[in-house]
């Protein structure tokens, strides 16, 4: 794990043949027949070639990644959990992840959902991702990631449009946490990108393979304070825009849509319960009780309790999100849950001044508490 | 729901003048309950508008109890606790505070007055203050008015 912002290694991965995917491919072959990894998590286009997934690879020779693919088909953190929470691997696994997933990863860990001993971070520079169906039905004659690719390389905005709305106003498209960083952000992509080590192991991962020296350490540097304050103003207009989306008006107008069908929850990296309070029993009643309900307002909407799911959730959930956007891309009817979860998630956070993911021995602020704080609640 | 019934016209268009609030209280076993009990059986009067619930602690109430009684149109909450320090968990109450702090951001964003939710402590040798709270909450909540949600069907 990475212990704090020093960098230990920083060099350069150099791209042949104008390929940077099949470059960066290399590399993790290198990295993965050094046999200090067992085996790598990676995103890989599936044999249709319509979406990337991640996969377990073990062997180097079946590996043809894609580490910008810009979708996200299902939370990377949880994959990692469900790898590691009945117990960790014995040697090293290597895991390629996106920012919003290692904050997700780190957040899981602290719930005790994952176990991060033997697990090696590799973290990618995310230039964001394209909802699913955009993805896999892409209208361009190239590939997603040429597309992304290009564009960036020629620092156009064509590829904003088709960007999932939580990635276009992203809190970090920098890892932070990873052991190591495959860095895209202020690199020529087309000769070189950078290859960072964060933690002793990725340094000593790093160390046999056959990367060259950074020469100038600064332009890196520039880049991602540039990204990061290009994000942040996207992010402060978006809070600004959606400032109105409260009072109940205007929320049960939001979740109009809402079937109550949990594919959000399911999406989502932090809703780990085994089993969720809202498919329990708790809420299955007699006819009567539903009846008196029907009577107290003259009628009421079936099936019942949407607004109740979504708020609970957000509830429970809302102090360690991400901001991945995953519950956004799996509703069925394209309520734009990030409208409201970011905002909120900005207020709570900021109560607690709690940042999901960013620093792995900060406590959730649940199972935490200090006798002299928020006296002004409850009473003196 | 809340033991009250049917409910007579005048409560159903919430007159603002006759409005009488329906508070919704979940109790911890140890404290607040035991100084309502002491309420009562000192006869000491209050108002009849809170429906209570014993619970075991108020870090046992989680926020979903408070969502569901709001949004099924209780116009107020209550949740009482021991002093701080005095949990019969050693840390349930404190807890408790770091919740209600994260409901208040939810109840922002619900666009609810969060003075409709009070959490407060009250020893089980406190039934006067258990009477004085709740005539307290029930004057504030009446002047808040009716929950606006109660109107709403479609959640």
């Amino acid at each position: 794990m990475r212990e704090d912002e020093e960098k230990m290694t920083h060099k350069v991965l150099k791209v042949k043949n104008n390929d940077v995917v099949e470059s960066t491919n290399d590399f993790l072959r290198q990295l993965l027949s050094t046999e200090k990894i067992q085996a790598l998590l990676v995103p890989q286009n599936t044999p249709s070639k319509k979406v990337a997934f991640p996969v377990l690879i073990s062997d180097s020779k079946k590996l043809h990644a894609d580490i910008i693919a810009p979708v996200l088909p299902t939370s990377t953190a949880t994959i990692v959990s469900k790898i590691t929470k009945v117990a960790p691997p014995s040697k090293p696994v290597a895991v390629v992840m996106r920012p919003c997933q290692i904050r997700a990863l780190i957040e899981l860990a602290k719930l005790n959902q994952a176990n991060l001993s033997n697990i090696v971070i590799i973290g990618v520079d995310c230039f964001g991702t394209f909802p699913f169906n955009t993805y896999t039905e892409f209208p361009e004659k190239q590939k997603p990631t040429q597309f992304l690719l290009e564009t960036w390389t020629k620092k156009s905005d064509d590829a904003e449009k088709y960007l999932r709305s939580a990635c276009r106003i992203c809190k970090d498209p920098i890892p932070t946490n990873a052991d190591i960083i495959l860095g895209f952000y202020g690199a020529d992509v087309q000769k070189e990108i950078f290859v960072e080590a964060y933690s002793e192991v990725g340094k000593n991962i790093l160390k046999d393979l056959p990367l060259e020296e950074e020469k100038e350490g600064k332009i890196r540097e520039k880049a991602v304070k540039e990204i990061r304050e290009e994000k942040a103003k996207k992010r402060a207009a978006f809070l600004k825009e959606k400032e109105d989306i409260k009072g109940i008006d205007k929320i049960s107008e939001f979740f109009d849509k809402c079937v109550n069908c949990h594919n959000c929850r399911q999406a989502c990296p932090i809703c780990y319960c085994k089993e969720c309070l809202f498919d329990s029993s708790v809420f299955d009643a007699e006819a009567y009780k539903f009846l008196r309900r029907a009577e107290i307002k003259g009628l009421f909407k079936m099936p019942n309790d949407a607004l109740l799911f979504q708020l609970g959730r957000m509830n429970h959930m809302i102090l360690s999100c991400v901001e991945c956007g995953l519950c956004e891309q799996a509703c069925p009817n394209n309520i734009p849950l990030m409208d409201v979860f970011i905002p909120t998630a900005e207020s709570a956070q900021k109560e607690f001044d709690y940042h999901p993911g960013k620093d792995a021995k900060q406590k959730i602020p649940m199972i935490v508490y200090r006798e002299d704080e928020f006296l002004e609640v409850g009473e003196k | 729901m809340f033991g009250v019934g049917n409910m007579s016209e005048e409560q159903k268009d919430h007159k603002k003048e006759n409005f009488e609030p329906k508070i919704v209280g979940f109790l911890c076993n140890w404290c607040s309950y035991a100084g309502a009990d002491l309420a009562g059986t000192s006869r000491i009067q209050y108002p009849p508008n809170i429906r209570i619930i014993r619970v075991m602690c108020s870090g046992s109430v989680d926020s979903m109890y408070i969502l569901r009684a709001l949004l099924e149109g209780a116009d107020g909450v209550f949740i009482g606790g021991c002093h701080p320090g005095d949990c019969h968990y050693i840390d349930g109450n404190y807890k408790a505070r770091r919740r209600m702090v994260l409901l208040e951001n939810i109840l922002g964003t619900l666009g609810l007055e969060k003075e409709r939710v009070w959490l407060r402590w009250i020893s089980a040798s406190e039934g006067q203050k258990f009477a004085d709270t709740m005539k307290e909450m029930t004057e504030a909540v009446r002047k808040l008015g009716p929950n606006p949600i109660a109107k709403h069907w479609n959640l």
